[in-house]
């Protein structure tokens, strides 16, 4: 494992409270410039995997390096990192221009013009206080930040909350545009997979404080597929194969399978009347993350046992 | 260093909580006490007055110490800044708010000696026990009383954040009983009148320097405090 490309290197990675573990001995690392998506259930760790990344919070134990360092306290790691949280505090007399202009003084490669245009894109009233805007409003405020602040490292912890269908899209136009022009590293995470599937080039799916998926979203795609035809014909096909979903209706089933599809199995498919439909990300997470789950609650029951 | 600057500017986003309300409080107190102290004048009274309306602008730097920590602590972290540039970027900024208020206080005070009390004899800046060494001992003391009063707040917000309501009231709680105890032991051992020599003996500048010393402590403490704090 090089340091060349690694933004972020995380070794070994566990916060306990009290009783319950949040990240669980957790390894992996950040290349530059990449976009990735944080994916998981609520209480899979994710923000505080981001927090510990970004210093906000504190490991029980393990090792995290940014740039080559450790983050916390260091002023000169940090001032390339922006992580605006879900549930952001603002300073109570805060209006968006103050907490703009605050950022502007934080995060060197901050971009006036940029924020004024994402301003006008998510129609930001500029004259009201932001303890007194809706919920949408108050994502928009950390999304903006996010964007302009175009800190080598940015973290964005589920940015749509309140957020419409239309401002969505807006945020996802805007950030990948923005990510053409000024290259950065952007961990996104998101319950929203399928939107955000297009935009993320990397996935890390987390669940129980584990890392479950650390691959490339291409590669991710191209790893299980739908067979659908006749019951008998898809049972013999995927004989041997690992099923992680199964779901039939009367002669018809349609069956995902885990595994790349050779040219060979492909003839074998068409000869045998079978389709294949390709799987979607979010439905290759969640059943990904549902098998694991209950291969967890088998060996549990085993141990039990 | 230029960051600790910015949370100065970033603290004063709350004009209203750190400029405002302070001066507001202190124009409307030093109103209040002259009206009182001008129908006692009037009523024929010779006077010298005083009052201690002036404690009433002190006492809001406590909310000023908690809203400073309580709300921008972590909006600071959202801007990637340092516990450390924080912590000083606060200081520095309560610093300022003390001063300006020592400052208010001391020419006040000139001024109330330069008028005798307004035309009326009435004094609220220029208590006696505190002007006794001078405009810049009461300055020295106004500001002492200023941050004391912030990092009470402060400090409480910090320990508040880190370990929760119960154990700040079990500390407060536990301070009381200190305070307590030390009234019924002067009590207890009759020795009140030497503990009323001795404060007098230390004069408002002497126990500035000893509030100026519970000021550090309680600001290395909540430093200490501060370091494994999450937002």
């Amino acid at each position: 494992m090089t340091t060349g490309t690694h933004v972020i290197e995380v070794n070994g990675l566990t916060k306990r409270y009290r009783d319950v573990v949040a990240v669980d001995d957790v390894s992996f690392t950040i290349e530059k410039d990449t976009i990735y998506g944080l994916l998981g259930r609520n209480g899979a760790g994710k923000t505080t995997v981001m927090s510990i990344l970004t210093a906000q919070n504190f490991a029980t134990s393990g090792d995290v390096r940014v740039f080559g360092l450790p983050p916390y306290e260091n002023a000169k790691v940090l001032s390339r990192m922006c992580f605006v949280r879900e549930s952001q505090k603002y300073p109570d007399d805060a209006l968006p221009k103050h907490a703009f202009a605050t950022a502007k003084l934080f995060f060197p490669n901050w971009d006036d013009e940029l924020a004024a245009q994402l301003i006008d894109d998510f129609q930001l009233p500029m004259k009201t206080r932001i303890k007194k805007m809706s919920r949408g409003q108050l994502s928009a405020v950390g999304v903006i930040i996010g964007i302009a602040s175009r800190a080598e490292i940015t973290f964005f912890d589920e940015p749509y909350l309140g957020l419409d269908a239309v401002a969505r899209q807006v945020f996802y136009d805007r950030l990948l545009e923005d990510y053409v022009t000024h290259p950065r590293t952007i961990i996104l995470s998101s319950h929203l997979i399928d939107e955000v599937s297009n935009l993320i080039e990397r996935v890390l799916v987390i669940d129980h404080g584990r890392i479950l998926i650390d691959e490339a979203t291409d590669a991710i795609r191209d790893r299980a597929a739908n067979i659908v035809g006749d019951v008998a014909a898809v049972d013999a096909f995927v004989a041997g194969r690992e099923v992680i979903h199964r779901e039939s209706l009367g002669r018809v089933a349609s069956v995902t399978v885990l595994g790349h599809l050779t040219a060979s199995d492909r003839a074998e498919l068409a000869s045998a009347g079978l389709d294949v439909t390709p799987v979607s990300l979010q439905q290759l997470i969640v059943r990904t993350t549902q098998r694991a789950a209950s291969e967890a609650a088998t060996a549990e029951e085993g141990a039990l046992r | 260093m230029n960051r600790t600057v910015n949370v100065v500017r970033m603290q004063l986003i709350n004009k209203q909580t750190f400029v405002w309300v302070p001066l507001l409080v202190l124009g409307a107190s030093f109103a209040m006490s002259l009206a009182i102290y001008a129908i006692l004048n009037s009523s024929g009274l010779p006077g010298p007055f005083y009052g201690g309306g002036s404690q009433a602008p002190l006492w809001v730097l406590l909310f000023v110490g908690i809203s400073s920590l309580t709300l921008t602590f972590p909006f600071s972290q959202a801007m990637s800044v340092t516990r450390r540039e924080f912590f000083l970027g606060t200081m520095l900024a309560a610093a300022m708010c003390a001063v300006l208020l020592a400052a208010v206080f001391a020419i006040g005070g000139l001024v109330e000696e330069a008028t005798n009390g307004w035309g009326i004899n009435g004094y609220f800046f220029a208590l006696d026990w505190v002007v006794e060494d001078g405009a810049l001992g009461a300055a020295f003391f106004y500001f002492v009383m200023a941050m004391l009063i912030f990092m009470l707040g402060f400090w409480s917000a910090t320990v508040y954040k880190r370990f929760g309501a119960l154990v700040l009231t079990l500390i407060w709680v536990g301070v009381g009983v200190l305070l307590l105890i030390a009234v019924w032991a002067i009590t207890r051992f009759e020795v009140w009148p030497e503990v009323v020599t001795a404060l007098v003996e230390l004069g408002a500048v002497g126990l500035a320097a000893w509030g100026l010393a519970l000021t550090v402590v309680l600001g290395a403490v909540s430093y200490l405090t501060l370091r494994r704090a999450t937002p």
